[in-house]
């Protein structure tokens, strides 16, 4: 209650502030008339009265000042004031204003900049309509799965896609490869997004015969379609096949991915078995219903699951999504940035930490020579909690200043980031500045003034009074001071060594990984896809003609040194799976068969990646007849399946031929997958064969998706050109993308691990340099205040090197107990980053060495100017020193 | 007339309790009281007495309203809130148990120590 009253007669002082002035002038006025009053009623003149009742009464106005204090009206004057006098003191000190805000700028920054990252990718709600409903179940279901699920939930609406489908767009200009996503009817109502223009599919819109339906992304809507609203109910080719446009989805809608240009409907047909219940492994996202809980959904999807075996046409492995499970479609999305965000975030939060340690010890610096200062304001009456106060608001405002600065640098910092981390990071195009990143800055600034600010608030503000008003005090005040900034910097060298190891770390493991031999050379090569529609190879001679003339149109331009066809290109992030069976290891009926990953590709392809034969033979032109049948495996294949026999002569037969095929040659494993790994580890092996009528993939069908290798000796965009000319004469609806060099593609494969290292060696350059200002700033203080002591050592005979050894020494024992604790908590901390670890450990003696010595010569560095100063001390000079 | 004594540190919030629980004063009228009560023993700066009148209104122990004086003026009124009384009469117990131990240290006579 009386925290009320309290709280209610403060705001009453402050908001009525012209009300109560008024209403106590005339309560004093009064009291000093009613006295006079009363001393006119004994004998005394009116003016003799009122003359003597000021008098007793005292000093009116310093009456009134104590009332508003009583109030707490003066509250607010008194923040006016300290930050009035606060700006000023800054203005004053316009180095100390920039060093201190430039760092608190650079850490703020750095902080804005990654929690906006934060904030866009992880705590931003999705941009649908109760994003807290929508889940999505954590296993992948074929087309006939998802339908029965489709109609037994009854705890969420479900809905599923499917993304990697190209679709080549003809018909108007040159052709164009599409990302595309497959999706149910019920995808768009699921998600409670509309389309900007026209309409989304309606239940049913995903049956075959009744989906040649299509909904378009705005961008490719504003770049093909030149924004022209007459394209809703037209028709547009796509894999030569002809679709409505129904819809077009706003600009913000980037769901699966911001590379989806197109949503297809997902083509559901329960005669097309292999189609039905073997291609395209669905993600199932769902709404809860009304009433439901997630727990409901879980619950559901596991009890259909232990069901879903019995609707497959085949046995399907016991293990499959034997752990599935339901998990909020947010959480799903960003479950694999989620753990490196927070790597980053903690990185700059220790960033932040030793800008404030370095402001910190600047502040101390500075506020021994304001000791002079604060004691005349002592002596004037101004209370401890006052002084500390003022010294805070001091320290918050800078720290607001450099929140400013910071959003700056936030800004800059962002679009950098945004071009750093890999594109297909999810969500990243939400991240931006809002006003959650601007009230988390405004905070952060708040928390740092404080931070920075109470050490040197709390220890200025206890200083002796006299002892300071003395100018040759300098006595417990200054040792206690100089412990604490001696702390502070060993704190900022042991945050600084935690992130330099780990970006030493991150580095040696990126190295390492960039040092892989992949199992091909990637030196000047051109790779491109050529994607003819589907249908156009539905007659496999007329595909593979079309490549060999390309082949061989490729390979007749002057400077073409070679030119080979590949279906899925090593690191190019697309596999191709086929079930196959061994000679010698026949599958019993019913069980499963070995999962190989197949690789279609055209005879010159092995000696054009320089990928060694190991033995038997790799494949000739001979074998582009497709009779006989034959294959190459690669080594680990080979010594899988032939242990301690030769693979060479044995048999494979794909899944539904008829024909064996015979095993002609053992090539060296390639990194097909990722540089990490060679191929996943639920691919049982690796198999060649050549591009004929025969190479079917799992659905039956020739891969009609091919990359072009080319080696010239043509500049790069020669080559380019000369690619697409080729190309385009000889059919000009073949789109070609991914127009890349092959160096490229090996670097994409890697850009994960690229951004993180990029970004973790960027901030341990700004830490160290941080350091490096701020054990500079303590040494050089340390020497002006003992100028007057090396002067009287230099004047009794002290050598100019016992003068560096009293520096050094000084420098070398913070710098050495930092390193050694940084290191030993690194030890403790950096186990976090073994899963982001290529080939170290995370306690990696070379890294550990080496961050040990950079920081030694670091921190030597910055002792060497204060040091030169101090033995450049002339002793006269030093005597007459203050 | 006796020799006025200075006030003692904190005491004036304790005689102002006092003088408002008997009714509602202006600040004068608790001058006045105090100064009766007292049988004008105590010297009251006449200045500070405001800031302690707005303080104990802070807290919430006194309450103020406009009135009318004796000689038809507005004057401002304080009264005694119960919050007011109960501190008051806390404040007195602690005072008469100190002065009790306070006397009783200064009358021990030397016997008996």
């Amino acid at each position: 209650m009386t925290l009320w009253n309290r709280l209610h007669s403060w705001m009453r002082a402050t908001l009525h502030r012209p009300r109560m002035e008024s209403e106590m002038d005339s309560e004093l006025r009064f009291h000093i008339e009613a006295y006079a009053e009363d001393l006119v009623g004994t004998g005394v003149p009116r003016q003799e009265a009122m003359r003597r009742a000021r008098l007793e009464f005292g000093g009116i106005d310093r009456a009134k000042e104590e009332c508003r204090e009583a109030r707490g009206a003066n509250i607010m004057e008194t923040l006016l004031q300290d930050l009035r006098y606060g700006a000023r003191m800054l203005r004053k000190n316009p180095g100390f204003t920039a060093v201190a805000g430039l760092t608190l700028a650079l850490g703020i920054g750095a902080n804005t900049a990654i929690f906006s990252l934060v904030n866009g990718i992880l705590l931003r709600p999705l941009p649908f309509a109760t994003p807290q409903n929508l889940v999505s179940i954590t296993g992948n279901y074929p087309k006939g799965a998802f339908v029965a699920m489709r109609e037994e939930m009854q705890s969420f609406d479900a809905a599923a896609y499917f993304e990697g489908h190209e679709f080549n767009l003809t018909g108007r200009g040159e052709p164009l490869r599409l990302s595309g996503v497959l999706v149910s009817a019920e995808f768009f109502s699921v998600l409670g997004v509309c389309p900007e223009l026209g309409h989304p599919f309606y239940p049913g819109d995903d049956k075959a015969g009744h989906d040649n339906y299509v909904v378009l992304s705005h961008a490719l809507w504003q770049q093909r379609f030149a924004s022209d609203p007459s394209i809703i109910g037209r028709s547009i080719e796509l894999e030569g096949v002809s679709r409505q446009v129904v819809g077009v989805m706003p600009a913000e809608f980037r769901f699966p991915s911001p590379k989806t240009q197109v949503w297809i409907p997902l083509h559901s047909d329960s005669r097309d078995t292999i189609d039905h219940w073997a291609s395209d492994f669905m993600t199932v996202i769902g709404r809860l219903r009304r009433g439901s809980t997630i727990n409901q959904a879980r619950t559901e999807i596991r009890m259909f699951q232990s069901r879903v075996f019995k609707l497959f046409p085949w046995p399907m492995p016991a293990a499959w999504n034997a752990d599935i499970s339901v998990v909020e479609l947010h959480h799903g999305m960003v479950a694999d940035v989620r753990r490196r965000l927070f790597l980053l975030l903690g990185a700059v939060g220790l960033i932040l930490l030793i800008a404030c340690v370095n402001v910190a010890n600047l502040a101390l610096s500075r506020s021994a020579t304001r000791e002079k200062e604060i004691a005349v304001r002592a002596a004037m009456g101004a209370e401890r909690g006052r002084v500390i106060r003022q010294l805070l608001t001091e320290s918050v405002l800078l720290a607001f200043f450099g929140g400013l600065l910071g959003i700056l640098f936030a800004t800059k910092g962002l679009q950098l980031l945004k071009a750093t981390l890999p594109a297909d990071t999810p969500r990243l195009a939400d991240a931006h500045i809002d006003w959650r990143v601007l009230v988390f800055t405004g905070g952060l600034a708040i928390l740092t003034g404080f931070l920075f600010g109470l050490a040197p608030a709390l220890h200025s503000s206890r200083a002796a009074l006299a002892e300071s008003l003395n100018s040759a005090g300098r006595g417990a005040g200054v040792s206690i001071s100089q412990r604490l900034r001696s702390g502070l910097a060993i704190a900022e060298v042991a945050f600084a060594v935690l992130l330099v190891i780990a970006a030493g770390l991150l580095t040696r493991s990126f190295l390492a990984l960039s040092h892989v031999d992949p199992g091909f050379r990637a030196e000047r090569l051109l790779t491109a896809r050529v994607t003819p529609n589907q249908e156009f190879c539905s007659d496999p001679s007329r595909c593979i003609s079309f490549y060999r003339e390309l082949l061989d149109r490729m390979r007749a331009v002057p400077g073409i040194n070679s030119a080979a066809l590949i279906n899925t290109l090593p690191l190019g992030g697309r596999l191709a799976k086929r079930s196959l069976e061994i000679e010698i290891e026949p599958t019993s009926p019913g069980a499963i068969m070995p999962l190989f990953w197949m690789d279609v590709v055209t005879p010159d392809y092995l000696s054009l990646m320089s990928i060694p034969v190991l033995a038997g033979r790799g494949f000739t032109s001979a074998d582009d007849s497709g009779n006989p049948p034959v294959a190459i495996v690669t080594a680990s294949t080979a010594r899988r399946y032939w242990p301690g026999r030769s693979a060479v002569g044995s048999r494979v037969r794909l899944d539904r031929d008829t024909e064996w095929r015979t095993v002609v040659g053992i090539i060296s494993d390639v990194r097909a997958y990722d540089l990490q790994k060679y191929v996943p580890d639920w691919i049982n092996g690796t198999i060649y064969v050549p591009y004929t009528p025969k190479a079917t993939l799992e659905g039956g069908r020739v891969p009609s998706d091919m990359t072009i290798v080319v080696q010239s000796s043509l500049e790069e965009s020669q080559a380019q050109d000369v690619l697409r000319r080729t190309i385009a004469s000889l059919n000009p609806e073949v789109p070609a993308s991914e127009v890349r060099p092959m160096r490229a593609v090996v670097y994409e494969s890697v850009s994960t691990p690229a951004s993180t290292t990029v970004l973790f060696v960027a901030f341990a350059a700004l830490a160290l340099a941080l350091g490096l200002i701020g054990i500079y700033g303590v040494l050089s203080f340390l020497v002006s205040r003992r100028t007057r002591e090396i002067g009287i050592r230099l004047a009794l005979g002290a050598q100019r090197r016992d003068v560096l050894w009293l520096v050094m020494k000084e420098g070398a024992k913070f710098s050495l107990i930092g390193i050694a604790l940084g290191l030993t908590s690194a030890l403790a901390i950096t186990r976090i980053l073994a899963s982001d670890l290529y080939g170290i450990r995370p306690a990696d003696p070379f890294t550990f060495i080496a961050t040990a010595v950079l920081m030694s010569a670091v921190t030597l560095l910055a002792c060497y100017i204060p040091t030169r100063r101090a033995m450049r001390v002339d002793p006269l000079n030093a005597l007459r020193h203050e | 007339m006796e020799k006025q004594i200075d006030l003692l540190q904190g005491t004036l919030d304790m005689l102002i309790l006092k003088a408002v629980s008997l009714g509602p004063l202006h600040g004068y009228g608790v001058l006045l009281r105090i100064q009766q009560i007292s049988k004008d023993r105590l010297e009251i700066q006449q200045g500070s007495l405001y800031p302690a009148l707005y303080r104990l209104e802070h807290q919430g122990w006194v309450a103020s309203e406009w009135g009318e004086s004796e000689n038809k003026r507005k004057a401002k009124y304080y009264r005694l809130t119960s919050a007011g009384k109960r501190r008051f009469q806390s404040e007195a117990e602690t005072w008469n148990r100190m002065t009790d131990v306070i006397a009783g240290i200064l009358g021990t006579k030397p016997e008996e120590a």
